[in-house]
């Protein structure tokens, strides 16, 4: 070929690829042809009585507005327009199933499994309306959405792996720099720092708390220990935060700084490699709920710097982030269930507001009984609620 | 070139009507084994659309300056890290239409108000010759690709919807994209290419543990079929990692190309099936 004709060729990109589709429907329709007889065959079995046709003009699809039940549904696209199009069908931003590159005057199949409910269908260009497609309650669609399997839990299984690898990663990060501002000397530094370490591993400790070697090395309270602050177990956050907060010095920090960012890189890496299954997933926050309604909030982790509310808040995030992800395997299944699970994460959000002013949170020591007592029922109402999940969608 | 064009298309037609009816070789039940690869997939989308956004915002500051030539040098650039996860573009099929859609998709062409994103962009810096007029756009550009970045960030991928991105991929390059008329006026196809295909295997690698000794032979197969297409695309590569202009593309090329795509799109289109996700 000689370059002057790829130049021109170049020009007019829209005519070769008229061209193309010329030629393609020309073989095309002897491909058609063999299929419209098979077609024409199966109609005489009655195999496809079900098949919904829509033919797409070039301004919108006939019919435009379709009704079908739940379940498993078969189209045939019938490309009535003179350019090759692509035809959707939608759920919100997502596309459920599609066809692309359908020939002008040539036409395909597709099927695809449709919860209830209402969705758009695309019809050409994408200036033309869009069509839309209703699907009834079924049998078919009833039997569908009461069936919960392990393909369901996959998607929000590797949705928190990824979560807990993101969290990790922030974890070590924020520990790192704490041990240097530590090695540095700078307490009022170490001592901001401090606390925003502490968000990413309370965002990650209903996970965290199953692997209990480490936890007791990151996160040990001076209250279980025989020795309390000067058990030489007594290591991890606390021990950093008395040392700051308490005898308001960095000195003697370093190596239990040093410590706290070689476990947390042992944490991350142990939650990357953890077979995460929809067992542990349904007890992760219902667990962590628990535990704070049944003691931590009313005692406090945080006795030397008080920042109690803030840990709580990333507890709260953690949870949230299982909880969330379990409600979308809940919702076709039991969506009473998944409403009241929505209805609880809020209450104890109120609460946790409620006790929060424009400068962040306040020190533990101002929040008082009553108050303290309210948090842990809100807390108490949602492990309840989490608790039902496992025999709604729990599989073995 | 028409009439390799013509045959490949043709070819095209032919496999998504096989696919369809081809079954897969064996299924099985879908495993917990699928968790640990579709959270690396996850990560490896999510550090494409961060990379988009960077490189985005360095392309719509050379759009703004009036900087022609260096708006042109990143074009291709910055659109691989997109191409990298159109395997699973129908996840936010409106993001896809801002960022992505061509001048064929609306009534007037290149004339349509409604034609945004990268190849109204690529019309206006080939075709116009300017940047001038198209700061708009690569506004418009670059807050379509931060929603889309915030938005992977929060959305938990359909096992599904991953694992037959690959062929889906594949059938859209065979369909609308071996034909060179996604970047029409720019000829920077290749550096397309090269991303499709590095999107799509990047599934197929996450995903071969859990099918090789099921079935050997197909894996070698897609292996080799990846393999020939890196082979013809190294060919075109320039000195600076970037690629030739499509039109550079011989016949001969295009027609393995071709081959090797519609094999690649029929092969990944049982993946599926095969990890119990049919």
């Amino acid at each position: 070929m000689s370059a002057p004709d790829r130049k021109a060729a170049a020009g007019r990109p829209g005519r070769l690829i008229y061209g193309a589709v010329a030629g393609a429907a020309v073989l095309a329709i002897a491909a058609g042809a063999a299929f419209y007889l098979a077609t024409q065959q199966r109609d005489g079995s009655g195999q496809t009585a079900d098949l919904v046709r829509v033919s797409v003009s070039a301004r919108a699809c006939d019919p435009n507005e379709i009704t079908v039940p739940g379940g498993r549904r078969s189209f045939e696209i019938v490309n009535a327009s003179d350019r090759p199009i692509e035809w959707e069908i939608l759920d919100g931003v997502m596309v459920v199933a599609e066809r692309e590159n359908i020939a002008p005057g040539f036409r395909q199949t597709l099927s695809a499994q449709l919860a209830p409910g209402d969705y758009a269908i695309t019809c050409g260009l994408l200036s033309n309306p869009r069509g839309v497609l209703h699907v009834t309650e079924s049998e078919e669609s009833r039997a569908a959405a009461a069936t919960v399997g392990l393909r369901h839990f996959l998607g929000p299984l590797s949705e928190y792996k990824v979560y807990l690898v993101l969290q990790g990663t922030a974890a070590v990060d924020a520990a790192a720099d704490l041990a240097q501002a530590i090695a540095a000397g700078d307490l009022e530094t170490a001592r901001r720092l401090w606390s925003l370490a502490r968000e990413p591993y309370m965002r990650l400790e209903p996970m965290a708390v199953r692997l209990s070697d480490l936890a007791n090395a990151i996160d040990p309270v001076a209250d279980y220990l025989e020795g309390r602050e000067d058990d030489p177990a007594f290591i991890g956050f606390h021990r950093i935060e008395y040392g700051l907060f308490a005898e308001n010095t960095t000195d003697g920090l370093g190596p239990v700084a040093e410590r706290l960012v070689a476990d947390m890189t042992a944490l991350k890496d142990r939650l990357g490699a953890f077979a995460l299954d929809p067992t542990l997933l349904i007890a992760i926050p219902r667990d962590m709920a628990a535990q704070l309604a049944q003691g931590r909030i009313a005692t406090g982790e945080n006795h030397y710097a008080r920042t109690d509310l803030a840990d709580i808040a990333a507890n709260l995030d953690g949870i949230r982030k299982v909880a969330g992800l379990l409600r979308s395997v809940v919702a076709p299944v039991d969506p009473e269930l998944e409403a009241e699970i929505a209805d609880r994460l809020d209450a104890v959000d109120a609460r946790l507001a409620e006790l929060g002013g424009d400068d962040g949170f306040p020190s533990y020591e101002s929040v008082d009984d009553a108050a303290r007592s309210a948090l842990a029922e809100a807390f108490g109402r949602l492990a309840e609620t989490l608790d039902r999940l496992h025999s709604v969608i729990g599989v073995s | 070139m028409t009439l390799s064009r013509i045959l490949s298309a043709g070819a095209l037609a032919f496999a998504l009507g096989t696919t369809a009816l081809t079954g897969a070789a064996s299924a099985q039940d879908a495993t917990l084994d699928l968790v640990g690869p579709l959270a690396q997939y996850k990560i490896y989308v999510a550090e494409n659309t961060a990379e988009l956004v960077a490189n985005t915002r360095a392309f719509v500051e050379a759009i703004k300056t009036g900087d022609l030539e260096g708006a042109k040098a990143l074009f291709a650039p910055t659109r691989t890290s997109y191409e990298a996860v159109e395997p699973i573009a129908e996840l936010f099929s409106d993001l896809d239409v801002a960022i992505d859609a061509r001048a064929d998709d609306y009534e007037h062409a290149e004339e349509d108000p409604a034609f945004v994103g990268f190849h109204r962009i690529e019309y206006g810096l080939w075709v116009e010759g300017t940047t001038e007029g198209l700061e708009d756009y690569a506004d418009k550009l670059m807050a379509d690709v931060i929603d889309l970045n915030n938005r992977i960030n929060a959305l938990t991928f359909p096992p599904e919807v991953v694992v037959g991105g690959a062929a889906v991929l594949m059938e859209e390059v065979a369909a609308t994209k071996i034909s060179g008329e996604e970047d029409r006026y720019s000829h920077t196809d290749l550096w397309d290419f090269e991303a499709n295909f590095a999107g799509s295997k990047v599934i197929f690698d996450l995903m071969r543990p859990l099918i090789e000794d099921d079935d050997p032979a197909f894996v070698a197969q897609v292996e080799a079929n990846f393999q020939a297409v890196d082979d013809i695309l190294a060919q075109y590569e320039t000195a600076d990692g970037g690629y030739v202009s499509y039109l550079e593309l011989t016949d001969a090329d295009r027609t393995v190309l071709s081959a090797k795509v519609n094999s690649l799109a029929e092969d990944l289109a049982t993946l599926r099936a095969r990890l119990g996700l049919g």
